[in-house]
């Protein structure tokens, strides 16, 4: 698999179910939601891979496994090398410092009743090793600035700044550690357009400026775009087509994928009458009763009876392994992957927005 | 002009003072027309749309100004029995949230009947049998047997059907939906926008669009307000907008959403923060944002200058950004 | 409410951060260099928290000085009842039965011909120690189990629910008379241990509630995954978020016990004369209220204004504590 660099991150065969059970006393399991249902990918050290899914396809469980938040049932995640899932203890908060993650809501995810200072400040408690105590206070304020915010922010409490500004003293906080990983949870879904790109760009420039490598989540295709090297396609808690973003986007094999892309408003009225749009049928089934064989077969218009029987594998598609490898031949689990583009090339509306 | 709402200002008593949450707006909106009124929170563009309805809660909001013409009647001269009347039968709302703005202990069937059973005086088995039907229309699939299930019992793209069939029911000549699909995902967002766009064009109803995404509008709307701070910056046929903003925050709006077909370096970035509403910046609202703001901007007030016949713009360098300049 | 963004007062468009920082061009954010805090001490001043914020939010809060006056003194004649009252509150002259104000007794003679300003003051004692002791014992008691069982769930918070309702289905007063009627000593504690016992669960089930409210919140998760351990998750981040409905719930309760002390001892199984207590004395009035009203209206008017002054200072700590209401 094309990496940029040497992974920092390996994932595999990551499962979380949930136990489904009955009785107060005596609880008997009944059956589970499957949230995640055997991941696997691995992330290279400064890339950013993003994920994209719809609601309840596991994605948020995949960044709560990841920052060992939650215990996954099976497998694995090795950060360089070393498997975390086992990790407890001293051990496990050791490797904490180097995964840190992003939340979704900015008001919620910073603790009411603590000053900014105190909020950024307090990874340097819990890791005392991180920074000397007398220099606590002066890498606080660093943080503010690096993030954008005036460090003379540091006595006022977090309901007295907006969305956006939020947002960043929770990156501060991400980063106060010096992760080699941020796991971001759909960063800027909760923030105004105008806002978004704002954060979008500081995610970018600390990127650069850290060497932080980015497990970006969102619901949001174009934006994941924007921001990742690397995409990968969640549905039903398995990642159905991964691949380099100019593949997934410009190159989808995956039906659900194309339905997906072809299902993004464009904000461009031109493109609303010679676009065609896959709409899909019905809804996503509950995470506790998949489908038997290909879990996308249930909305899928190519669905035919091997996908009831069996499950497609994500790894290239023998169709495209044939001819020299062009940017269709990534992984997609699909027994009748075919190419389908569903976004006009870059090329053909470069300039195509604004006047000349 | 099906409705028409005129010079509206309405304002809220908060602890930091009086917010001015609309200032001064119109806009109207033709049978069979879909106006999108575009602006982020705070901009006023649910205000508005709940002064139409008649919904807005007062105290702590007020209508201090303007008149709200629906079918040539001001709206805000009427009795509250006259406008109770009318909404529901004449104009209804899409609310964002469609699970708490259904009844969770009534099921779907009886809350679609109930309309019929108030404003038509139909009886519950007839008025049962129209739900039926209109949940059939909104693409449910076995309406006949989902009739007696209760709102948490469906998805909530289902659930923004139902939204949808309640406020279609009794054909109104005006819907507002106020972010009809935001909570809802991609693929279920298009199933959603497509049913509400075919059923507008079915009734020929007009359809006021309050939404914050400039995808969702080039999908469907004809034109387009623009919502800045309780204002209106920019009103126009929706091509014209996305081809050419002839102000400059729609354009940092069109500016900074990334494109699936172009992923350029960094993105254009609005600096700054929407304006708090108890502390409005003089002159141009939008000027402390603004990368083409001048001394004018901050002294005067822009009035919406006619860019052309269906346009206008509230900057007084329409020109120039219409041009493209100061980018 | 309008939906409303809200933006640091002042919104002065200041930059003075310039070159310092690394800024892309379009990532010129708008600084907004408010005025600060009131008394911020210069906007670079020693770094602050929700404790040092909350004791400056109090000092100047009257309702607070005032509650805290009241106690205070309440406090100090408790220790020191002789400072301010004459003589025993036992001596008592029958002669004097229900007589109006005299010399050295500025509130009148209850039905025993005691005077009741004595009473009254001595009174105190007994009434606060019950009041504050048992709310204290309730609250430490009912938060940490209900905290405890509503942070780490499974069997002990299954357990500790079923407890709960155990508990609520035993009515006080007759709880009081069965459990109360076999203890021989003529001392406030087995009031306070009864009060303690039958108290918690309430305190316990509203900790456990908002315990479980604070859990959920992002920043939370957020503490865990920077690795913090549940001491301080609990002490830091749960509970001063989760405390405020216990300190309301607890003041109102403080009002209760010292009405709870009183109807046990006028129903005979709480303090028994010799003992001096507001509810003694103002279920030994109320038979006399036509004849002698200032008898029943001074302990009663006592006890009222002990109530409130707790309920105040309560009322008064929550708001400090919540950053919102600054």
């Amino acid at each position: 698999m094309a990496t940029g660099g040497e992974p920092v991150l390996e994932v595999s065969g990551l499962v979380k179910h949930y136990p489904l059970t009955r009785g107060v006393l005596f609880k008997k399991q009944i059956g589970a939601v499957r949230a995640v249902d055997g991941v696997d990918f691995t992330l290279g050290r400064g890339e950013t891979l993003g994920i994209v899914g719809e609601s309840g396809c596991g994605k948020s469980t995949v960044a709560k496994l990841l920052c060992s938040l939650e215990r996954p049932t099976a497998g694995s995640i090795r950060f360089k090398g070393e498997d975390i899932t086992r990790l407890s203890g001293r051990a496990l908060k050791a490797v904490r410092r180097n995964i840190q993650m992003v939340f979704q809501d900015p008001y919620t995810s910073l603790n009411p009743r603590m000053t900014v200072g105190d909020i950024v400040g307090e990874p340097f408690e819990i890791h005392p090793e991180a920074a000397p105590k007398g220099d606590r206070r002066r890498r606080v304020r660093e943080l503010l600035d690096v993030v954008g915010l005036d460090p003379d922010f540091v006595n006022r409490y977090p309901h007295q700044f907006s969305g956006g500004q939020r947002q960043r003293i929770g990156i501060a906080r991400g980063l106060a550690l010096r992760p080699e990983v941020i796991v971001a949870d759909e960063p800027v879904s909760a923030l105004d357009v105008s806002v978004q790109a704002q954060v979008i760009n500081l995610l970018d420039r600390l990127q650069a400026e850290f060497e932080l490598s980015y497990v970006f989540i969102a619901h949001d295709l174009s934006i994941v775009r924007h921001i990742s090297d690397r995409v990968g396609v969640m549905y039903l808690g398995r990642i159905v087509e991964i691949g380099r973003d100019a593949e997934i986007y410009e190159h989808p094999t995956h039906p659900y994928t194309q339905a997906l892309l072809s299902a993004v408003p464009v904000p461009d009225p031109e493109a609303r009458e010679d676009r065609e749009r896959i709409i899909l049928s019905g809804d996503v089934p509950s995470p506790a009763d998949i489908p038997s064989g290909c879990r996308f077969r249930t909305r899928c218009w190519k669905a035919r009876e091997r996908c009831a029987v069996e499950v497609p594998a994500l790894a290239v598609p023998a169709v495209f392994l044939e001819r020299p490898a062009g940017p269709a031949a990534h992984d997609s689990a699909c027994h009748f992957a075919q190419e389908g583009r569903v976004v006009p090339p870059e090329s053909s509306r470069a300039n195509g927005d604004g006047p000349g | 002009m099906l409705l028409e709402v005129r010079d509206l200002h309405v304002e809220f008593r908060t602890r930091d003072g009086i917010a001015r949450a609309v200032n001064g707006v119109s806009y109207a909106v033709g049978e069979g027309e879909t106006l999108a009124v575009l602006g982020e929170s705070g901009s006023g563009k649910s205000v508005t749309a709940q002064a139409v309805m008649g919904i807005l809660d007062t105290p702590p909001g007020r209508i201090t100004g303007g008149e709200i013409l629906f079918g040539g009647r001001d709206l805000l001269r009427m009795k509250e029995e006259e406008r109770r009347e009318l909404r529901g039968a004449r104009m209804a709302m899409i609310f964002q949230d469609a699970l708490s703005a259904l009844n969770p202990v009534l099921s779907v069937g009886d809350q679609l009947g109930e309309l019929f059973v108030v404003h038509r005086g139909m009886s519950r088995k007839a008025a049962r049998a129209r739900a039926v039907e209109l949940m059939d229309r909104v693409r449910i699939p076995g309406a006949a047997q989902r009739v007696r299930d209760y709102p948490h019992q469906f998805s909530g793209g289902m659930r923004q059907r139902i939204m949808i069939a309640m406020a279609l029911a009794l054909e109104p000549a005006l819907v507002i939906a106020d972010e009809p699909t935001t909570a809802l995902d991609v693929t279920v967002q298009a199933q959603v926008m497509d049913l509400l766009a075919e059923l507008q064009r079915e009734y020929r109803m007009g359809l006021v669009l309050i939404t914050h995404d400039l995808g969702v509008v080039a999908d469907v709307a004809d034109r387009i307000a623009v919502m800045y701070a309780g204002r209106i910056v920019e009103s126009a046929p929706v091509h014209d907008i996305y081809k050419a903003p002839a102000h400059p925050y729609t354009r940092g709006l069109l500016d900074s959403i990334p494109r699936l077909d172009l992923k350029g370096q960094e993105l254009y970035a609005i600096k700054g923060l929407p304006p708090n509403l108890t502390r409005v910046p003089p002159g141009c609202s939008f000027h402390p944002r603004c990368p083409m703001a001048r001394g004018v901007c901050r002294a005067e007030v822009p009035p919406l200058y006619e860019v052309s016949e269906v346009r206008g713009s509230a900057c007084h360098f329409w020109r120039e950004c219409l041009d493209g300049d100061g980018r | 409410m309008p939906e409303q963004p809200y933006e640091p007062e002042g919104a002065i468009a200041g930059t003075g951060m310039g070159g310092a920082m690394d800024l892309g061009a379009s990532e010129a954010t708008t600084l907004e260099r408010g005025p600060g805090a009131p008394s911020g001490g210069g906007p670079a001043g020693r770094p602050r928290s929700l404790g040092s914020d909350a004791w400056r939010d109090l000092r100047r809060n009257p309702v607070f000085l005032l509650s805290a006056l009241v106690i205070l003194f309440l406090v100090f004649i408790s220790l020191w009842p002789s400072a301010i009252a004459p003589g025993s509150p036992l001596s008592c002259d029958l002669a004097k039965s229900q007589d109006g104000p005299g010399p050295g007794a500025p509130f009148g003679y209850d039905g025993q011909g005691c005077n009741v300003y004595t009473r009254t003051v001595y009174g105190a004692r007994t009434s606060v120690t019950v009041g504050v002791l048992a709310t204290l014992g309730v609250g430490v008691l009912g938060s940490v189990l209900g905290g405890l069982a509503g942070y780490f769930g499974g069997w002990p918070d299954a357990l500790l629910s079923r407890t709960t309702d155990i508990f609520f289905a035993i009515p006080v007063v007759l709880g009081g008379l069965v459990l109360l009627s076999v203890v021989t000593s003529n001392t406030v504690w087995p009031v306070i241990g009864f009060m303690v016992l039958l108290g918690w669960p309430q305190i316990s089930r509203i900790a456990r509630g908002s315990v479980i409210g604070a859990r959920q919140h992002d920043y939370v998760q957020a503490a865990r995954a920077l690795g913090a351990s549940d001491s301080r998750i609990l002490l830091r981040h749960i509970a001063p978020n989760a405390v405020a409905p216990v300190i309301v719930v607890a003041t109102i309760a403080l009002g209760t016990y010292i009405s709870l002390e009183a109807t046990l001892s006028y129903l005979g199984v709480g303090l028994k004369p010799p003992s001096v207590s507001w509810g003694i004395d103002i279920s030994a009035a109320s038979p006399y209220v036509r004849n002698a009203p200032h008898a029943l209206l001074w302990p009663s008017g006592a006890l009222a204004v002990t109530v409130l002054a707790f309920i105040m200072l309560g009322d008064a700590v929550r708001d400090a504590l919540d950053p919102k209401l600054r």
